[in-house]
């Protein structure tokens, strides 16, 4: 067999279940990443990252030997230990104080999605390009948990429904554009509502889309 | 032999020892002996045969009675002496060292009778030895020579050794305090023997004037023998007050008890027989010590009741333990009764908890078996179905059906994600409460603060727990309270972990109304907590856990 030649963004996968492992690491192949390692543990993923660094890695959040926190805690050091490396974590439940751990002081390059997010395939492959890529992806149930959230003189009640939905987007780590496309308004627009947003929540405005992310999770979560 | 003196035997020999003494006595003052030597000389053998024979008479069961009247006995053989006759007169010299080597022997049985180990014993055997055997060979011989003179120093160096020996004793051993007294007095009695002696070998002119202190100063030994029994006797009169207090029914009955007996040391223990244990007056399981002197059993139709733990010298006073325990048997039998109830209790609680443990046990197996297998699997499927429809392309009805399908098992998913969530919180046992409580508060009917302060992770069960009490709060306060507010506060003091959840609601909140706050406080006193409901109508409702707790 030929040596494979690396045509895309490198992933490398640590999930305990054999079939999600490797129905993500077939879906990441048709949509034409390169998988370099598939990991049941997080020492196999450290073990993996130190001979070859991907470009972005899947971690499940509930990995051997405890099935607790090994792959949060996986998470959280490969990014102290390796700033460039992109980190996408998936679980089966979503926390807002997870996520905030995880994000630490940096939403870039960092992703943390309900596993029932990856069959849409689309969706899921557009998150992980975009943490790839130094964006960020935060599962919209943990946006609307922060959304929903009762607050006395709430400052989202200032907000137009368009400027909510917009907002939300933001938080889930949404570019500019990609909040354009998912609308269907002009890029310009989308800059406008977000400049609104910014105005109307005292939010310090910021061109990094990142740490947009940020800003906005920690407005919404005080 | 003398376990068991007829009381007309003791009378007997009483009678017999004073008329001896007396007859003697006469004697010796016809022969010239000096008067004043007389007296103290009949002063230590009356007192040490008077004081012996009440000794036996209230105490048949101890040696200590006994040996002081032999030590009497030994004194008036001593004082044959002073008799003219040749076998008398002999007598009375071989006789002469063995009262000082009896009062060493009785300050050094002291309360028992027997002498307390085997350096004492050693001790004694070699004052015996030097008081009849080289005594024996001086008398045979001659006084006035060197080997006689080792003797009266080792029979000096006796005394001071048991002397020291008590002290040591003393300090070791812990004797009721009353005792103290009476010992200080047997030690200042044994230097003195030791003073007497060496005095004698150097033949110093005080010799007579020393000896006749000494004397009378030893004679006191056994009255202050004779007050600390006397005293015993007093402490009977203390059953009164053990009965006065009694009837009050008290609940803790080791302290009038510990009070009756004079000993700070005393613990009361039941035996229950359904347990198969001794028990403490909590209801706790409790050992008895193997020393038998230390423990007195207390027996009702030959079945053991209860045992009493005590200072080891109480066993010497049976008498007054045999009235105080009769005194106390009433309140005894109530005791036990109370013990059987907190151990039954005790016994409840262990079972409680563990049957509750068993349940979260089970319940977390449940929970990971559904997070491991349908969840996993769902999750996988739904995933086959997305890679399926992106490569179905454009078959707009197959793509709807698929895309339907997904859909369902999503839905699956949330449900199946509740019901995992319900079994057991894992968030909780995996990232903490501080993780959980924030998505809680979240998510919660009004506005909730929250502060959480804990040093770090606490019992997975103690968690878990603290976690239901601020969601079923929660949940309470979004049906019944009319809240526009509410704040959670979570912290962790002295090994209590306390949650408190409040809203500014119409107050008035039913405790039973539903299961809720019922089986919260069950959860709750499972755990060893409580959980107090504060709920004054129109001034909101404030719920306070506090539960046992040490960081995991």
């Amino acid at each position: 067999m030929l040596p494979r030649v690396a045509t895309g963004l490198r992933v490398a996968i640590a999930e305990d279940s054999v079939l999600l492992r490797e129905g993500i690491a077939r879906l990441l192949a048709d949509a034409g990443f390169d998988v370099i390692a598939t990991c049941g543990d997080a020492d196999q993923l450290r073990a993996e990252i130190r001979v070859t660094l991907p470009d972005v890695v899947i971690v499940d959040i509930r990995l051997p030997p405890t099935h607790t926190d090994e792959g949060l805690r996986a998470a959280i050091d490969l990014r102290a230990a390796h700033p460039g490396l992109a980190v996408l974590v998936l679980s089966q439940y979503v926390e807002v104080g997870l996520a905030m751990q995880l994000l630490a002081d940096s939403a870039a390059g960092v992703g943390y999605l309900l596993k029932d997010r990856i069959s849409d395939v689309p969706s899921f492959v557009a998150a992980l390009r975009r943490v790839a890529a130094g964006g960020s992806a935060i599962d919209p149930a943990i946006v609307s948990t922060l959304l929903s959230r009762r607050r006395r003189d709430d400052p989202l009640a200032a907000l137009t429904p368009r400027e909510r939905e917009v907002l939300e987007l933001m938080a889930e780590g949404t570019s500019n554009q990609g909040i354009a496309d998912r609308l269907t308004i002009t890029l310009r627009a989308a800059e406008k509502y977000v400049s609104s947003i910014f105005t109307k929540l005292g939010i310090p405005t910021t061109r990094s889309e990142s740490r947009r992310v940020l800003a906005v999770l920690l407005f919404l979560r005080s | 032999m003398w376990t068991m003196p007829k009381p007309g035997l003791r009378t007997a020999l009483g009678a017999g020892l004073l008329a001896g003494q007396a007859a003697v006595a006469v004697a010796g003052l016809r022969q010239g002996v000096p008067a004043t030597h007389v007296a103290v000389v009949c002063w230590l053998t009356t007192s040490y045969s008077i004081s012996g024979l009440i000794a036996w008479r209230h105490r048949p069961g101890n040696r200590f009675g006994p040996l002081m009247v032999l030590t009497g006995a030994a004194g008036l053989i001593g004082s044959l002496t002073w008799l003219p006759a040749t076998v008398p007169h002999t007598i009375g010299q071989v006789a002469d060292l063995l009262p000082l080597v009896l009062i060493v022997h009785v300050f050094l049985s002291y309360p028992s009778g027997r002498p307390a180990g085997r350096i004492e014993r050693g001790l004694l055997a070699v004052g015996y030895a030097a008081a009849i055997g080289l005594q024996s060979v001086a008398v045979v011989l001659a006084f006035d020579t060197p080997l006689y003179q080792a003797e009266l120093l080792v029979v000096s160096a006796v005394a001071l050794a048991g002397a020291a020996l008590m002290v040591a004793r003393r300090r070791t051993r812990p004797l009721r305090r009353s005792l103290t007294v009476l010992i200080d007095a047997f030690t200042l009695g044994l230097v003195m023997i030791a003073v007497l002696l060496v005095v004698g070998v150097f033949g110093g002119p005080a010799f007579p004037a020393v000896q006749r202190v000494a004397i009378a100063l030893l004679g006191v030994a056994p009255v202050v023998f004779l007050a600390g029994l006397l005293q015993a006797r007093l402490a009977r009169s203390s059953i009164g007050d053990l009965m006065v207090s009694l009837r009050a029914d008290p609940a803790d009955l080791g302290t009038p008890l510990a009070r009756a007996l004079r000993d700070p040391s005393l613990r009361l223990l039941y035996w229950l027989p359904e347990f198969d244990a001794w028990t403490g007056e909590d209801g706790r399981p409790a050992v008895l010590p193997g020393e038998p002197e230390r423990v007195t059993v207390i027996e009702e139709k030959d079945a053991v009741v209860a045992a009493l733990v005590h200072d080891p010298a109480l066993h010497e006073e049976s008498d007054l333990l045999a009235a105080v325990t009769a005194a106390a048997a009433i309140a005894v039998r109530n005791g036990r009764l109370q013990a059987q109830l907190r151990a039954n209790v005790e016994e409840l609680r262990g079972s409680r908890a563990r049957v509750a443990e068993a349940g979260q046990r089970e319940r977390r197996r449940l929970e990971r078996d559904l997070h491991d297998g349908a969840q996993q699997r769902l999750i996988a499927l739904s995933l086959n179905l997305g890679v399926l429809e992106n490569r179905l392309g454009a078959d707009p009805s197959s793509l709807a059906l698929v895309r339907e399908a997904r859909a369902e098992i999503t839905t699956s998913l949330a449900e199946l994600r509740d019901v995992a969530h319900g079994l057991h919180p894992s968030v909780v046992s995996a990232h903490g409460l501080a993780v959980a409580l924030e998505s809680l508060a979240a998510r919660a009917p009004v506005p909730a603060s929250l502060a959480v302060d804990l040093p770090g992770r606490l019992a997975e069960s103690v968690e878990v727990a603290a976690y239901y009490v601020v969601s079923e709060c929660l949940t309470n306060i979004g049906k019944h309270a009319a809240a526009t507010s509410a704040t959670v506060r979570v912290s962790c003091d002295d090994g209590t972990l306390v949650i408190e959840v409040a809203d500014d609601g119409r107050g008035g909140a039913d405790a039973e109304r539903g299961s809720g706050l019922r089986g919260l406080a069950d959860r709750v006193e499972t755990l060893g907590g409580r959980l107090r409901v504060r709920t004054p109508p129109g001034e909101g409702t404030r719920v306070r856990a506090e539960l046992p707790c040490s960081l995991a």
